[in-house]
């Protein structure tokens, strides 16, 4: 299983041209599309200007910016008006719903977009000013329903997890969502995720009730066969930064957790036609769990390996789990350097060790989220968990401008 | 946009790429040397005349080494399920080599058990030499060589005299290769695919646990590997191919851990010492010293060959010396490295240079030969010309390719007429092979009987009846195996018959237990004459009786 999780994390560098192939091409000049670009916003008045700001610097001619803000959230709103108010392209959408959450705050908004292509943005989020250009001549160039962006945690120095955290979205939008790409199933991320509006008007938008409404979306869509174009460039990703404490980063991983196990028991991804695509959605939809269970039983292995007395064959096969653990290890190390170039950034030797030694600790966070998420759902706690959700943004908010 | 590379010119994010085959890309589909016929034909043409002259024969020639005896003998341990040896594993070697002939030897020896001696089980290394020759050829095309030159490595590698003889013995070093040139081929893979590389680690780590040897080759490979990769996937494919390699290659020592033999200790073998004993080997000599026992081997090769191992450090030179201008010595410059490495390792002052030390360079030698001879051909053919050339310059050039051609033939086919006659036609193991059958015919009780005998023949008398280990004992293992000796508490008188093969004769002066056993006893029947004959010496009259109430404990 390991083997499979580091064969598919590999994917993008197999070959310099599979590495080419998953990057912008670059626009031929000719604009064709028109984007409404949904903005939720929540609590999230110190960085929401900035973002508007950013967006509306935007290489593209013919785009709208939907801020959608809550009924009972007059700060967040009063930065939103003033925006709409400095520029035609600005428009606010209020959500009245009681029980708030973003799924269905975007399908507020889905009935007031005029473009012919819906994107999302976060409030927090920093878009590059070239990519909807790209984006536009993606859709053009491939005729896809869906194009999926990268995004891309930056802080990575902050803390251990979050070194952890950054590495991880590095190998899923730069490697690992392009394999999903191209085998016709994948889970989409939360934002930077583009879609055809009449596309996703059939499809009824966002399921209000899904934790994971953005990996939802990718597979209702993927499973009616709907195609998706995954492209990354590290100078055009949105960069985001990681849960600003490691409980966060814990509830947001349950969350997600929760949202995938949820997809999976919605058996939207039964309809997929061929048997290989219905088990790499199965795997996929799984993989949480799989992790949790592999974080345990790795060490256990060796360990038995080493203390018990085992007949030698028998040792070395448990000893097998190990090997390719170390072998991920060593391209997450590898990894690291790469991002590190790609962003320009300086990764020293005591990020390196952190990466390492942070290792077996990160497993443990991901098993306890994994623990925590069936527990809940089990429990039927999915209600819950979204207004406790909604309540950690509220910390989201407080934290810090991600540098420009 | 970072990118650099063409690809990304194309107006498309392909992302999906329902109709390209898994990991071949169109642009290099046609470097690969699959997919072409010609090269098909003449691979398979010149593997058939290989196979031909190496396999009519050769059980018969060369002369049964007792290298080959022991691996055979440890394959058939493990075929029997006696562990890695049917002494105690002494990690004198990595056991994966002797694992890998009782896979190759498994059929026929299951078929018929007696075939499981070194002369008939030779045939198995057929195999080895063949995919070795196939390899070698991918190899040469994926780095670039012309099919002719090509054809060439394939014919220099597979019909030397001198690899002749030494594919056709069963040694560990011809696995080796086999392991080495895979992992070249991966490495030098078109497509230039991260799982290839990390294959190429792979193969490179079980060629090292074949023979270790190859380890001194691995730094020719990452140069070659680093040629080959493209700077975006390059860090990733080399880490993926160390690390690959280095885990496999963890694998021994860790065997070697699990099994409590790591370090030494109190009644135990050990990897350490196991290792500590190959690396203070005493040396033999400077290699172009004359009477040095390196210098002995050296022109025990020459002996075979002139052509193969002069051309081939002439070729090396060649393209190591013209790096900077010429194209096929950069294709090569992995192979060329290779073989400079293995030089420069033969050279050391006073190092220990086993007969079979030339296996690992012979594919490299064949290959930086034919690439030599490329480069020639294309200065010859090629080189400054233009398109107004005149005819009679056009013709000058033809001329002297086809003089160089004829004068090359000239000096190679009767050198290697005459050694692969020799090959095809001589019997140098008849002694060998009465020795075994008095052996087996003459002696009333073999499972009763104790011999020393040289590993070469230890298959034949197990499978004669004698107890193996310790009725059949390999001759040196009543000096140096402790589980033997004290089997022996009177020494010689303990035992029955010595087999003296000349290498007995000839390490018997290092092993006091032989030696006596040799001197107190009598030739009761001699195969061959001179330096190569067989006695069969039985333990002088008087003892035997005692002898045998002690051995059959």
């Amino acid at each position: 299983m390991a083997a499979f999780t580091l064969w598919w994390q590999m994917h993008a560098w197999r070959t310099p041209e599979v590495l080419a192939s998953t990057r912008f091409a670059s626009p031929d000049g000719g604009g064709g599309l028109s984007f409404s670009l949904l903005l939720p916003a929540r609590h999230e008045q110190a960085v929401l200007d900035h973002t508007i700001r950013r967006l509306l610097e935007s290489s593209h001619t013919d785009f709208e910016i939907i801020v959608i803000v809550g009924h009972d959230d007059p700060e967040t709103a009063e930065v939103a008006r003033s925006a709409e108010a400095r520029d035609p392209r600005v428009r606010v959408v209020v959500d009245h719903h009681e029980r708030k959450n973003k799924p269905k705050a975007m399908n507020t908004a889905l009935s007031h977009c005029r473009g012919d292509v819906v994107g999302v943005f976060d409030a927090e989020d920093q878009v590059h000013p070239e990519l909807l250009a790209h984006v536009d001549q993606a859709f053009r160039t491939t005729g896809a329903d869906v194009v999926q962006g990268g995004v891309q945690l930056i802080n990575f120095h902050s803390s251990w997890y979050s070194l952890r955290n950054c590495l991880e979205y590095f190998f899923w939008f730069r490697s690992r969502l392009h394999l999903h790409a191209q085998k016709g199933f994948i889970p989409l991320g939360g934002n930077t995720v583009f879609v055809r509006t009449d596309v996703l008007r059939e499809a009824e938008g966002w399921d209000p009730a899904c934790l994971a409404e953005d990996c939802d979306l990718g597979v209702r869509l993927s499973s009616v066969g709907k195609k998706v174009v995954v492209a990354y460039d590290s100078d055009m990703v949105t960069k985001e930064e990681t849960p600003g404490s490691l409980m966060s980063l814990l509830k947001q991983r349950t969350r997600w957790n929760q949202g995938f196990l949820q997809v999976y028991r919605k058996r939207d991804w039964k309809q997929l036609p061929t048997m290989g695509q219905r088990l790499l959605a199965r795997y996929t939809l799984m993989t949480p769990y799989l992790q949790a269970v592999s974080g345990v039983i790795i060490p256990l292995d060796v360990a038995v390996a080493l203390f018990l007395d085992v007949p030698v064959g028998i040792a070395f096969v448990t000893f097998l789990p190990a090997v390719t653990a170390l072998v991920t290890f060593v391209f997450e190390l590898v990894g690291l350097h790469d991002f590190g170039k790609q962003y320009g950034l300086r990764v020293r030797t005591v990020h390196y060790l952190k990466l390492v030694a942070g290792g077996p600790f990160y497993q443990v966070l991901l098993a306890g989220a994994a623990v925590r998420a069936v527990w809940r759902e089990q429990r039927g706690h999915d209600d819950w968990e979204l207004t406790s959700h909604v309540g950690a943004h509220l910390t989201e908010a407080t934290r810090e401008d991600v540098a420009a | 946009m970072t990118s650099t590379l063409p690809a990304t010119a194309t107006s498309t994010v392909p992302a999906q790429r329902p109709s390209a085959p898994e990991g071949v890309s169109a642009p290099f589909t046609g470097l690969r040397s699959r997919g072409s016929r010609a090269d098909l034909i003449l691979c398979a043409g010149l593997l058939v005349a290989i196979l031909l002259v190496q396999g009519w024969n050769i059980a018969a020639y060369p002369t049964l080494s007792d290298d080959e005896g022991t691996y055979l003998a440890q394959a058939w341990a493990v075929q029997q399920g006696k562990g890695l040896a049917h002494y105690t594993y002494w990690y004198d070697h990595p056991p994966l080599g002797w694992i890998q002939i009782a896979l190759l030897t498994w059929v026929p020896a299951h078929l018929s058990p007696s075939l499981m001696t070194v002369g008939p089980m030779r045939s198995t290394m057929l195999v080895v030499s063949a995919v070795s020759a196939v390899l070698l050829y991918v190899l040469a095309r994926r780095l670039s060589l012309p099919r002719w030159a090509a054809g060439l490595a394939m014919v220099l590698f597979g019909l030397s005299p001198l690899s002749i003889v030494l594919q056709r013995e069963i040694f560990l070093d011809n696995i080796a290769v086999t392991w080495t040139l895979l992992a070249f081929c991966l490495a030098a893979s078109p497509s230039r695919h991260l799982w290839h590389h990390f294959g190429a680690g792979l193969a490179a780590a079980a060629a090292v646990l074949t023979k270790e040897t190859m380890l001194v080759v691995l730094p020719a490979l990452f140069v070659t590997m680093w040629r080959h990769s493209h700077r975006d996937t390059r860090k990733f494919a080399l880490t993926g191919a160390v690390t690959a390699c280095v885990l496999i290659g963890t694998a021994y020592p860790l065997f070697a851990l699990l099994k409590g033999e790591l370090l030494p200790g109190g009644g135990h073998v050990s990897l350490w010492e196991g290792i500590t004993y190959q690396m203070s080997r005493p040396g033999s000599g400077f290699v172009l010293e004359r009477g040095t026992g390196s210098y002995g081997v050296l022109h025990s090769w020459l002996y075979y060959d002139r052509i193969l191992p002069v051309g081939g450090l002439a070729g090396a030179l060649l393209l190591l010396v013209t790096f900077r201008w010429s194209v096929t010595a950069r294709a090569l410059a992995g192979p060329a490295l290779t073989v400079a490495i293995l030089a420069l390792v033969a050279l050391r002052p006073n190092g220990y240079l086993p007969a079979m030390y030339v296996i690992q360079a012979l594919p490299f030698l064949a290959l930086v030969l034919a690439g030599g001879t490329a480069s020639v051909a294309h200065a010859v053919l090629r080189r400054r010309r233009t398109e107004q050339e005149r005819a009679y310059v056009t013709r000058g050039r033809r001329g002297l390719a086809a003089a160089l051609v004829l004068a090359a033939g000239a000096y190679v086919v009767p050198r290697w007429y005459d050694g692969d006659r020799t090959a095809v036609t001589a019997d140098a193991n008849a002694p060998y092979r009465a020795a075994s059958a008095w052996l087996r015919t003459e002696v009333e009780d073999p499972e009763d009987t104790r011999v020393l005998v040289d590993d070469a023949l230890w298959l034949d008398l197990v499978h004669d009846g004698y107890r193996p280990g310790l009725g059949a004992i390999w001759f040196y293992k009543a000096d140096l195996d402790p589980a033997v000796t004290k089997t022996m508490s009177r020494g010689w008188r303990d035992l029955d018959y010595v087999v003296a093969s000349p290498t007995v004769r000839r390490d018997a002066a290092d092993l006091p237990n032989v030696r006596a056993a040799i001197g107190h006893s009598t030739p009761v029947a001699t195969f061959g004459s001179g330096e190569d004959r067989i006695e069969i010496r039985r333990i002088d009259a008087g003892h035997t009786t005692t002898a045998r109430s002690g051995g059959s404990r």
